[in-house]
């Protein structure tokens, strides 16, 4: 009687229920896949760009301003400017120590103000090549805390880039 | 009578062995516990205590010296800087705050920091500036008419016991230059509430050197630029000179959390290691007690008690045993914690935040009960599959 009750019990397809959550596993190990915005890329922005938009009295060219509220990549050194948390940081072109030999530092044209996301844990390398992905915002601002800047990445993600090149491109090479 | 009376009942049974596992589950809850709360401790402490100067300009040498020394009032202090340096950066466009400092000896262990009014005043971007909790700030005095008042912070005021209006000195050497206590500082949970401020003034004269020295000398200046972006020029223009550094100060705190990260991963092997002791005590335990009562178990069974029951009872003995340990162990590892951040602070180490409550307590708590029951799984397991024949035969 036991044993027939017992057999009852037992669905019908034993084996529906492994097979959709070994789907499910390979669904969500693909996410990461899928691009953020589905068929655009993130454009990448060099200091090169940056440094070539800057125009008197505080001015950018439209080209740079286009690129403002939406995501965008960046590639530099950080400079660790603000809290140690590296909740806030500055992305530079020339590392904040080193390179003594060969670059001159970098000024307000060739710094990114970095607002990183919550939750964001960042391994800090002063002369290791950082890349920032978020919200970029282009054009003269005041911050009481960290005062003037041109170019800010809010709300950015922070992975090293291995292998990057991100020296200023010289024209005509 | 519940299956939980049953267990508890059993566990009072064996009352020495009981207890001896309790505390040996907490100790290596403690243990755990206490590991880490310090290490997380010291990175909070370390963070709440930075500060807001974006650059420290110092002597030639280590950055991590000149920042543990002038922020953190850790480590030997750097050698002098002319006060020439300080003339220079207060005239430099691009900067809107110096502050020279300089690092003085000790009063009972406590630092004397000869500074200008400019260290306690706010602007823009400063998380809180030090502010009095009694008295007032030094004045402002030239060097021929120092005027020898001192600001104390709070543990300070607290642990030597002097109040406003108190003379004070320490050595022989220093009888006559004693200093009058004028304001007492708020506390601020940063190395500030462990030092003695007072004026460059009164610091220059009360050292021989100094005194008579035509050049005054300087340990740091602090700065904090107009525009952040002018911080990698300033801090090469200042690491060329041959005699002089800027450092910046996060960045020597970033390299510090790099290295504790180092001593954390191992820490984590070693916490993994107790843990499986932890565990294998529980079931040793527990394999031991199912083991000794085989009749009893088979008594219980043969009167009618269900597999289930007897699978039931173990669980909840080696359950039971790991809540008691787990709660202990909690307990004993804020003590710990405690006890170690107030050895830390005795010895000058970093103001360290040791006994936040957060998911640690919860998480550990559960995990604990959770190796208990995994524990008592396979002598539960054992006394499920008692046989009631086999173990009822005559003695």
């Amino acid at each position: 009687m036991r044993h027939s009750d017992r057999r009852r019990r037992i669905p019908a397809r034993p084996l529906q229920w492994p097979g959709a959550a070994l789907a499910l596993l390979v669904a969500l190990a693909g996410l990461p896949l899928v691009p953020p915005a589905l068929g655009q890329e993130i454009p990448r922005l060099t200091f090169a760009q940056l440094g070539d938009s800057m125009r008197a009295n505080f001015g950018l060219t439209q080209g740079i301003l286009a690129f403002s509220g939406r995501e965008v990549e960046i590639q530099g050194f950080i400079i660790p400017a603000g809290p140690p948390d590296l909740s806030f940081f500055l992305l530079s072109r020339v590392s904040g120590t080193g390179n003594y030999c060969c670059e001159l530092p970098s000024g307000q044209d060739e710094t990114v103000y970095v607002y990183v996301a919550k939750g964001i844990s960042i391994r800090y390398d002063p002369v290791r090549v950082y890349r920032i992905r978020g919200m970029f915002e282009a054009g003269h601002q005041a911050d009481r805390s960290y005062g003037v800047s041109f170019f800010r990445v809010r709300n950015a993600h922070v992975e090293e880039a291995v292998g990057a090149r991100i020296f200023k491109e010289e024209k005509g090479r | 009578m519940t299956l939980f009376t049953v267990a508890w009942r059993y566990l009072q049974g064996r009352f020495v062995t009981s207890v001896l596992t309790i505390v040996g589950v907490g100790l290596g809850v403690s243990l755990i516990i206490a590991t880490f709360l310090l290490t997380r401790g010291i990175r909070e402490g370390f963070i709440e205590g930075a500060t807001d100067y974006g650059l420290i300009v110092g002597a030639k040498g280590s950055p991590t010296q000149l920042v543990l020394n002038v922020i953190f009032r850790m480590d030997a202090p750097m050698p002098n800087i002319p006060f020439r340096a300080y003339e220079d950066l207060q005239h430099d466009p691009r900067v809107e705050v110096a502050v020279p400092v300089a690092m003085g000896d000790a009063y009972q262990g406590f630092r004397y920091v000869a500074t200008t009014d400019a260290y306690f005043a706010p602007f823009s971007g400063r998380r809180r500036a030090p502010a009095l909790s009694a008295g007032r700030f030094f004045r402002s005095d030239v060097p021929e008419q120092p005027t020898y008042e001192a600001v104390l912070g709070a543990d300070v005021a607290r642990r030597t016991g002097l109040k406003l209006e108190d003379r004070f000195f320490e050595g022989e050497e220093m009888a006559a230059y004693p200093l009058t206590v004028v304001g007492v500082l708020r506390a601020t949970g940063t190395a500030d509430d462990r030092a003695i401020f007072i004026s460059l003034a009164s610091y220059w004269e009360m050292n021989e050197l100094s005194r008579r020295a035509m050049v005054k000398p300087l340990t740091a200046v602090l700065i904090r630029p107009k525009r952040l972006s002018d911080l990698a020029a300033l801090h090469r223009g200042w690491n060329v000179a041959p005699d002089i550094q800027a450092a910046f100060p996060t960045a020597v705190l970033l390299n510090i959390f790099n290295l504790l990260s180092l001593v954390e991963d191992v820490l984590l092997v070693v916490l993994g290691a107790v843990v499986i002791v932890v565990g294998l005590y529980l079931f040793v335990t527990m394999y031991n007690a199912t083991f000794e009562r085989r009749r009893e178990i088979a008594t219980m069974r043969a009167l009618g008690a269900r597999r289930s029951t007897i699978l039931g009872i173990v669980l909840l003995e080696s359950c039971a045993l790991a809540t008691l340990g787990g709660l202990a162990g909690i307990l004993g590892g804020h003590g710990g914690a405690y006890l170690g951040a107030a050895l830390l602070a005795a010895r000058g180490g970093p103001p360290t935040h040791a006994l936040a409550v957060n998911a640690l307590q919860p998480v550990t708590f559960g995990a604990v009960i959770v190796l208990g029951a995994l524990a008592g799984l396979l002598p539960a397991v054992l006394a499920y599959r008692t046989e009631v024949a086999e173990n009822l035969a005559p003695l």
